[in-house]
């Protein structure tokens, strides 16, 4: 067993939200009576615990007891919504703020990629630059001048070293920042979502990178990132955080599952009573479902999973013409299809639909659906919007390629090149 | 690999908990930073001058245009009297040691309030950042004192001025010591000040013009009616001043109890100062 390179016990962090400036003071000379004065606990613990609405409002407990330990040579990736302190896990782990409650222990050199060209100066040339960012990310001395030369090659900008950064384009920034980066070498690394920016290239050039580092060098990495893709093929472990505090964690595979199904569930599934179910005099909603058939129990939802689309609804008209169509929208509200089901008449009492999705058809990227209810194929009874969204994975297999794959659908047409004999 | 064959049960390297202690520094940590030092001295040095013309020349251009101004305006306009120093040598002593304070002091107290953005990004210990501004203003004033030796050479030898060589003279380093620390120390404590409380800074460019005033830059300290001359000596750097100049020329006053006064406040205010900047830095980053 390799031996615990990070220690998180009970992690806490509180923010006080809200303005800063007006009360502070006050606040302060409260806080160092109360602690220092008086050796009682800390006055916005208790004001932050209490129940009372008005002073919990002010405060955020970004974390709250986060523990978990790090060994040798882990990649753990930390998974999460927006808000959920990502971030703040890894700066307190970087040591960039402290606590509110808890520590970090750790043994070895971190080095942190919060962000591209942390320290860079626009006004001096790339040498400087290097020197500056290398011995800040931790590098000494020797290590640079000894890549200094790999450095330049790997960000191709030999012909531009001694330009002030502020006259590169913005690609060659980001070049030169990443090239600094790659050729560190801590015992530790840790990476935020530094991967959200830079194009296609830059991004693979990242993964790329780390996963060389990770697999053949042996480091720990802990790496942040909203690419479930990344975490996955990166990984070996994740931690799953909400609201500041530790959902899960342990195998990547079944976290990020877990994860997946558990942002979606409130859009996967809604189901009514007939009081309060979506409709009109002629058509009432029961149910709508998404039911994911996926690929392999454990792998998250990726566009190899056929989607089953459910619903039932009540019919309340006698001997209707009726049609369903299913409305399938991409996030930015561009419809894909518009798929009707085959015209039939019903009578009053509730109706089921379905309809499959094929696997492998889908890109990437966060859809939602729409279903409609149209009479005798011309009159709409009751148009019911949005009421599925999901997220698919990427999934590519063996396709060493992270680019953003463009288009609504990724269909798997069959599709054959030949080379053609050549003619003698 | 090695690691896991020999189960050796190593301490930890570093710790981050809700504890801040007032003795955080570790030496090694910062031994092992001290090319980031030299780095972001020789950043601050190629950042002043890019793009100027005259390049590192400014740094002796600088206080040579502010002498001019003070001999038109002191010496020709008002009159004040100097003693028997040149005025030259008198006033650019004291703009030297002057701008060396107030110049650190500036860039000291803005360490949270311009560098943010880098220490929200990137863990390394605090202190390296206003030791950075102090050493790179140190450097410029070493440079400006090779230029006041050179005037005083050529007024002993063209201008026949006698400096009387004294063992006092060996003291001017200690006097430059004791503004770095005292430029130090208050900077770092008005610099967690300042990123707690906005308004502080406003104050603090104010306080430091006024500073001047009590301060014996543009005067001797014997030009001061004894009456009031208390108030001026409760600056800690007056001392130091009139120090530096009787080192230098030989002539000031200095008095035992104002000097031990200076001396004291520099030994007690480092410890202090460094505990306080040590103990708040890194609540500050969540402030800011």
């Amino acid at each position: 067993m390799s031996e615990t390179v990070i220690e998180v016990s009970e992690i806490s962090k509180l923010y006080r939200l809200g303005t800063i400036g007006t009360g502070s003071v006050r606040q302060d000379i409260n806080y160092w009576w109360t602690t220092k004065v008086r050796k009682k606990d800390n006055p916005f613990f208790e004001m932050a615990s209490s129940t009372d609405a008005e002073t919990s409002r002010n405060f955020l407990w970004a974390l709250k007891d986060v523990s978990f330990d790090v060994k040798q040579g882990e990649v753990l990736g930390i998974i999460g919504s927006n808000g959920s302190g990502k971030s703040t896990l890894l700066k307190i782990i970087s040591r960039i703020v402290s606590p509110t409650g808890g520590y970090v222990k750790g043994k070895g050199k971190v080095s942190s990629l919060l962000e591209v060209g942390t320290g860079f100066h626009k006004e001096l040339s790339g040498r400087e630059n290097i020197y500056v960012s290398g011995y800040l990310l931790g590098m000494n001395r020797d290590e640079i001048k000894q890549k200094f030369d790999e450095i330049v090659a790997f960000s191709g900008i030999e012909k531009f070293i001694d330009t002030p950064v502020k006259r590169y384009s913005s690609g060659m920034y980001v070049r030169l920042a990443f090239a600094v980066a790659a050729h560190l070498e801590p015992d530790i690394l840790i990476v935020d979502e530094v991967l959200a920016v830079g194009d296609a290239d830059f991004q693979k050039k990242c993964l790329g990178k780390m996963r060389q580092v990770s697999q053949a060098e042996g480091r720990t990495i802990l790496f942040v990132s909203h690419s479930m893709q990344a975490i996955h093929n990166l990984c070996d472990k994740a931690l799953w955080l909400k609201q500041g505090r530790v959902v899960d964690i342990g195998n990547v595979g079944s976290i990020v599952n877990k994860y997946m199904m558990g942002v979606q569930q409130f859009r996967m599934k809604q189901e009514w009573n007939f009081e309060d179910a979506p409709g009109n005099e002629n058509i009432r909603f029961k149910k709508v479902e998404l039911v994911p058939l996926l690929a392999e129990p454990d792998s998250p939802m990726d566009i190899r999973a056929a989607l089953t689309v459910k619903f039932e609804f009540w019919n309340l008209q006698n001997n209707v013409h009726l049609t369903t169509g299913l409305h399938l929208f991409t996030n930015s509200g561009e419809c894909v299809f518009d798929l009707p089901s085959q015209p039939a008449e019903f009578s009053k009492g509730i109706l089921k639909g379905e309809c499959t999705i094929p696997g492998n058809f889908l890109n990437d990227g966060s859809y939602f659906i729409s279903l409609i209810i149209v009479k005798d194929t011309s009159v709409q009874l009751f148009y019911l919007e949005e009421c599925l969204a999901f997220d698919l994975e990427d999934y590519r297999g063996d396709i060493k390629w992270y680019g953003k794959w463009v288009g609504a659908v990724r269909p798997k047409f069959p599709f054959v090149i030949k080379q053609v004999p050549e003619l003698v | 690999m090695r690691k896991s064959m020999i189960p050796i049960v190593k301490k930890w390297d570093w710790e981050n908990s809700a504890k801040t202690s007032y003795w955080g520094f570790r030496f090694k940590e910062l031994v092992s930073f001290r090319h980031l030092l030299f780095s972001l001295v020789r950043r601050e040095f190629l950042l002043s001058y890019q793009q100027t013309l005259l390049g590192p020349f400014w740094i002796v251009f600088q206080p040579l245009l502010t002498l001019v101004t003070y001999i038109l305006v002191f010496t020709k306009m008002i009159g004040v009297s100097v003693g028997t120093i040149p005025p030259v040598l008198f006033y650019f002593s004291g703009i030297l040691l002057w701008n060396f304070f107030s110049d650190s002091f500036g860039g000291i107290y803005n360490t949270f309030r311009d560098n943010i953005q880098l220490f929200s990004k990137v863990y390394f210990p605090r202190i390296i950042m206003p030791v950075s501004f102090l050493a790179t203003h140190f450097i410029r004033m070493l440079m400006q004192l090779v230029f006041l030796f050179l005037m005083m050479a050529f007024y002993i030898i063209f201008r026949g001025i006698h400096i009387p060589f004294h063992l006092v003279m060996l003291a001017f380093p200690i006097a430059i010591l004791c503004t770095g620390i005292i430029s130090l120390s208050l900077g770092l404590i008005v610099s967690v000040l300042t990123a707690k409380y906005r308004d502080i800074g406003n104050l603090v460019t104010l306080i430091i013009r006024m500073l001047m005033f009590v301060t014996p830059v543009i005067y001797p300290l014997a030009s001061i009616p004894s009456g009031v001359r208390w108030i001026v000596l409760l600056n800690p750097l007056t001392s130091i001043f009139e120090l530096f100049r009787y080192s230098l020329f030989g002539e000031g006053s200095i008095e035992a109890l104002p000097l031990i006064y200076s001396l004291a406040f520099t030994i007690i205010v480092l410890p202090l100062s460094l505990m306080f900047f040590n103990k708040n830095g890194n609540k500050l980053i969540d402030v800011v």
